[in-house]
């Protein structure tokens, strides 16, 4: 886009948010460029409506103008959904960020894209519901991203991901129309289910601008187990035990040695430092069954290799356990200046083996890989730790990374299992998926946003990015360290 | 060559009349049938009938044949009958991947030799199949507690008029690659695609079940209690609210005039728990709660009761909880219904002649807040009613998504929503 092109569609969306809230200046441009993930790209001109007609007025705007459109919310991305590859308009959310409606009759929750989902969940506790999808991010992250990306967390073990909790969808489209798909109600009986299909599909075919969200009545009580394991290996085989012994715990976390040694010098969280594995497990219902749970899984544990088993005795401690998985990835930054995070997936059986294969790369490449991760549904986070400043080091980490991602794929998995494609695993997503299964998903594509403007240059291969960032040292990802003060990054 | 002669050329086997009658699909009788033994043949066999431009009805165990208008064309039946293999199955992993047209039961036995099993359980499962669920998105009673098709579908293949086979999600539990088609196919009524194979994840199966039944002599007070239910932590697995008609047809005797049947299944002591939450909610509400056991032939026959095989009438609404007592607020006194409280779902059947009046009053009960269909009725009936309704605000994306998968219009016309 020229100067002159510019001004000119400044000047319209300006007409449409007000001067305040478009802006190109080239030195706040920066602000945008990026998000959790190490790739970046400037923007053209960002803007803040206010609301889903402004939304819509806007990306209408931009689809005429053929301008590329990319949502932001938090920019908690770990897989570069946000960054604005192929530049143009990003479009973000701090100004739409109220809670519409809370309708516990109806067990609904009505809210814009920009509520932050730990926001909404404290908003619901003193009425007695939760919503459930609790990504590590959740501090930060919005429930629009969250929609994007179909985000997960550890207690989406049990109660499912973001999808599974949607029940209905306004959409900004870039026809510039505003459309509402399902609702309120419980199931759709009345056309294709736009809505599930809308949820996970990064930014690519519209805008969320209003989000209908299932509520659930919190649990009674929730009781947390820390057990502590020689390896990772007998820690894995762990899970296994527990899952086949009949008992589908709300959370199986798990923590590996390297891991352990980080959070704890962060946070303190009371993992024993001598561990080679520790697994957070966590059951939830009425005292009776929880009580009765912990003692069965604590038995398991035990049976399976475990050389302590420590329940946490009350509030503080619970939430000293969780805070230390969830501070989990800015803990890195104690250990290593720079780290690259994974996300691929494994069926539940095969994690001793993917795990034992990672270590094998990690002991070849001479790279330290943590991990830490959802271990009761198989979705691994090997975070390899580097630094950008050594030259060929990010490029490395780069192919260790593809190497993982493969692994999980012929152990007959996933190459992410809640960050998204992105802009980071568009190649790999040839791994899991045939030309003939991506054609079929542009096909898809192609009808919500026939001009490829809606987040180009993510989820598929091969789009043709002119502005790509390349995997060049002059793009050497941000410093860890520098970037993510305490508990900036997660997942 | 006209399309008779295109037909004739197609692989499959010419029908009988036999045949033809059991692949009947309201009043349209196909010429041809195509029994394809795995996806790579379906994916070439519908192929071929686009290439023909051969009108398609995908066939499971035809037990969801009456949902949606009659077909505007229909030359073949495509049937599934012979894709019924369990493909593989890892209990440790709680997931499995299956042929479209096994049967229901025959996966729930394989599962339940694991202690597990898929907590889904649409009407006639002995015919159903995986298949016909997906697409007819057929629920059944547990849907307050344990969610709908779409949240145990990990993983699809779908063969398209193309010929392309190609697969969505995958065999694991947490996935977020690429689109989600399985969303798109579910419900979809066979009209995108020809599901061929899908993964699940399933459930270890729960340590205990137990029925509570009460009686009420007004709906209202029944409805409220099965709303308050769904709104607690311990939501029952199955609540329905069924009028003396439908209770006699689900095998129960007795002159209550209204019965709330609840279905609790958990952990012993969580059974515990809720039955006496459950009968606290029922009796504040002035229910009275029966004490003895239910024939178990009871929960069967509820699940089946929306699909009924004969030629009745089944109108169905689907609303957000606190609308369910507008939506009974307008029954006629003749019909008989089967509600599920805790999920605003209301089965009713009408008397053929009273069909087009009922639609048309609940769909005002309804106004914006949910949508009145009609889930099951015979030919004749069907020509006289809109069985789907107004389409919805996205209609016109729903249109170009079939432009888009089934450019010729093969697949299902015009049984699916606004005429698709």
């Amino acid at each position: 886009m020229d100067g002159a092109d510019r001004e000119r569609l400044l000047g319209r969306l300006r007409d449409v948010v007000g001067d305040r809230y478009a802006f190109a200046d080239p030195y706040e441009m920066r602000l945008y460029q990026y998000d959790a993930s190490p790739e970046t790209a400037l923007p053209d001109i960002v803007v803040i409506p206010g609301s889903a007609a402004e939304v819509a007025q806007v990306v209408k705007i931009c689809a005429d103008a053929k301008v590329p459109i990319t949502a932001r919310s938090a920019a908690s991305s770990l897989a570069g959904g946000t960054v604005p590859v192929k530049r143009g308009v990003v479009i973000t959310f701090a100004r739409m960020d109220r809670i519409l409606e809370i309708d516990g009759d109806n067990l609904r929750a009505v809210v814009e894209p920009g509520v932050v989902n730990l926001a909404l969940s404290q908003a619901l506790k003193p009425l007695g519901y939760y919503y459930v999808p609790d990504p590590s991010s959740q501090g930060a992250c919005t429930i629009g991203g969250n929609v994007g990306t179909n985000a997960g967390g550890p207690h989406t073990l049990l109660y499912g991901v973001t999808v599974n909790h949607v029940t209905g969808l306004e959409l900004a489209l870039p026809s510039g129309e505003l459309v509402q798909v399902g609702g309120r109600k419980a199931a759709s009986a009345s056309g294709y289910d736009l809505t599930g299909l809308f949820v996970g599909s990064e930014g690519t075919m519209g805008i969320a601008t209003k989000i209908w969200v299932k509520i659930q009545p919190l649990p009674p009580v929730q009781k947390t187990l820390m057990a502590v394991y020689p390896d990772v290996e007998t820690a894995s085989n762990a899970v296994s035990a527990i899952v086949r012994s009949g008992i589908l715990p709300a959370a199986i976390e798990m923590m590996d040695k390297l891991s352990i040694q980080a959070i704890e010098a962060a946070s303190h969280a009371g993992y024993p430092l001598d561990a080679g594995a520790v697994l957070l497990l966590e059951v939830d219902g009425i005292p009776a069954l929880v009580d009765e749970l912990g003692e069965r899984m604590a038995k398991v544990c035990r049976e399976s290799g475990a050389s302590e088993v420590r329940v946490a005795k009350d509030e503080a401690e619970r939430q000293a356990l969780w805070k230390g998985r969830k501070g989990a990835f800015s803990a890195m930054g104690r250990l290593s200046p720079d780290f690259y995070v994974m996300d691929g997936v494994v069926p539940r059986t095969r994690l001793p083996e993917t795990l034992a294969k990672i270590d094998a790369i990690s002991v070849r490449t001479g790279f330290k890989i943590c991990n830490v991760f959802h271990a009761g549904d198989g979705n691994l986070h090997p975070l390899v730790l580097f630094d950008a400043f050594k030259p060929g080091q990010y490029e490395a980490v780069l192919r260790i990374g593809d190497e993982i991602l493969r692994l999980c794929a012929d152990a007959g998995g996933s190459v992410t299992g809640e960050h998204g494609i992105g802009l980071e695993k568009r190649e790999n997503i040839r791994y899991i998926f045939s030309d003939d299964d991506l054609e079929v998903m542009d096909r898809i594509r192609r009808v919500f946003d026939p001009h490829g403007l809606m987040n180009p240059g993510k989820v598929f291969p091969g789009d043709g990015l002119e502005s790509a960032p390349s995997r060049a040292p002059e793009h050497a990802p941000r410093r860890a360290s520098a970037v993510a003060g305490d508990g900036d990054v997660w997942v | 060559m006209g399309l008779n002669a295109r037909v004739e050329t197609l692989p499959g086997h010419e029908i009988g009349v036999e045949e033809q009658q059991r692949f009947r699909v309201d009043d349209l009788l196909p010429s041809r049938v195509m029994r394809p033994a795995d996806a790579q043949d379906a994916a070439r066999g519908l192929r071929l009938c686009d290439q023909a431009a051969a009108a398609v009805v995908t066939w499971g165990g035809g037990t969801q044949m009456r949902l949606g208008a009659a077909p505007r064309r229909y030359e073949v039946a495509f049937s599934t009958d012979r894709m019924s293999r369990l493909l593989e199955y890892e209990p440790a992993d709680l997931t499995c991947r299956v042929e479209s047209g096994m049967r229901l039961r025959d996966l729930q036995e394989a599962l339940l030799a694991q202690g597990q099993r898929l907590p889904l359980e649409p009407p006639h499962p002995e015919r159903a199949t995986v298949g016909g669920m997906l697409a007819a998105n057929a629920n059944g009673l547990g849907r307050a507690r344990y969610g709908t098709v779409r949240d145990w579908v990990i993983g699809i293949a779908v063969v398209y008029p193309s010929g392309k086979l190609a697969r969505a999600g995958g065999k694991v539990v947490k996935n977020v690659a690429g689109y989600d088609l399985m969303k798109l196919h579910i419900g979809a009524l066979g009209t995108l695609g020809v599901i061929a194979e899908v993964n699940f994840k399933v459930q270890t199966r729960p340590q205990v079940e137990a029925t509570l039944i009460a009686h009420f002599e007004t709906p209202a007070p029944a409805i409220d209690s099965g709303t308050t239910l769904a709104r607690q932590y311990l939501a029952p697995a199955a609540a329905v609210l069924l009028d003396n008609g439908a209770l006699r047809e689900c095998g129960l005797t007795g002159d209550w005039r209204w019965t709330l049947a609840i279905k609790l299944e958990g952990y012993a002591r969580e059974v515990e728990a809720a039955r006496d939450e459950a009968t606290g909610i029922i009796r504040e509400a002035g229910g009275r709660v029966e004490d003895g056991d239910v024939p178990s032939v009871f929960w069967d026959a509820a699940r089946d009761w929306s699909a009924p095989d004969d030629g009745l009438v089944v109108v169905r609404a689907i609303v957000p909880l606190t609308a369910i007592r507008a939506i009974f607020s307008v029954l006629p006194g003749d019909s008989h219904v089967l509600a599920q409280p805790a999920a605003g779902l209301i089965d009713v059947r009408v008397a053929a002649g009273s069909a087009a009046s009922v639609l048309q009053q609940l769909r005002s009960a309804a106004v914006d807040q949910g949508q009145v269909i009609v889930a099951a009725a015979p030919a004749a009936v069907k020509k006289g009613l809109d069985v789907w309704g107004m389409p919805p605000p996205g209609f016109p994306i729903m249109r170009a998504l079939k432009q888009a998968l089934d450019p010729n219009g093969i697949l299902n016309p015009g049984r699916f929503v606004g005429g698709i």
